[in-house]
């Protein structure tokens, strides 16, 4: 990077923040398409998507907070990263809970819980474009 | 789904290798090179940590 390019404000996108990071949670990839980076979008969507299915598929629990288990809280906080697709799991699942006794559970819940982190990393990545702190 | 741990593990390494390759790194080839370098250093990280682990009983 030059110095001129150091030295130059970043450039703000347009459109509206709020908008930008609302859309990124309610749906992976939705807020870089609104900040027109539909390729990466496509991507994004395909990635998390695919990884909160694997896994409800592999029985992974979708986390509520339970008073006697304090780090739960921390668990429901990644669940509902995932935005519209935690929601909708839990509108359309009878249970919600897993299954605790299926040799795959811990990998389900691996797999649901990083799809909620990933996506809260992707309206952070939102932000930052449109703060034009990344092109 | 397959109760196979391998491929659970293979899956879980290719699509966090993807989405970080794509967040923190910009251009097709560098891209690429980190999506293989993440891969694989997470499938041959957990096949070492099990072998490390493997004389360690599961009940004792």
């Amino acid at each position: 990077m030059s110095r001129a390019e150091a030295a130059a404000p970043p450039v703000r996108s347009r459109g509206n923040l709020f908008v930008a990071l609302l859309l990124a949670w309610l749906f992976p990839g939705l807020g870089h398409a609104y900040l027109g980076k539909r390729g990466t979008a496509v991507l994004y969507a395909v990635i998390v998507t695919a990884a909160f299915l694997l896994g409800l598929g592999y029985h992974g629990k979708l986390y509520v907070h339970e008073p006697e288990h304090p780090l739960t809280v921390l668990a429901t906080f990644a669940c509902y990263g995932a935005g519209l697709l935690n929601i909708g799991a839990r509108l359309l699942l009878d249970n919600t809970g897993g299954n605790v006794l299926s040799p795959t559970f811990e990998y389900g819940c691996a797999f649901i819980l990083t799809a909620g982190m990933m996506n809260l990393l992707l309206m952070l990545d939102a932000y930052d474009i449109f703060t034009g702190a990344k092109s | 789904m397959p109760a196979d741990h391998f491929l659970a593990m293979s899956l879980y390494a290719l699509l966090t290798a993807g989405f970080f390759a794509l967040l923190w790194r910009s251009g097709r080839r560098e891209r690429w090179r980190y999506f293989f370098f993440v891969l694989l250093t997470m499938l041959v990280g957990a096949i070492a940590a099990g072998w490390v682990m493997y004389p360690v009983p599961l009940h004792p």
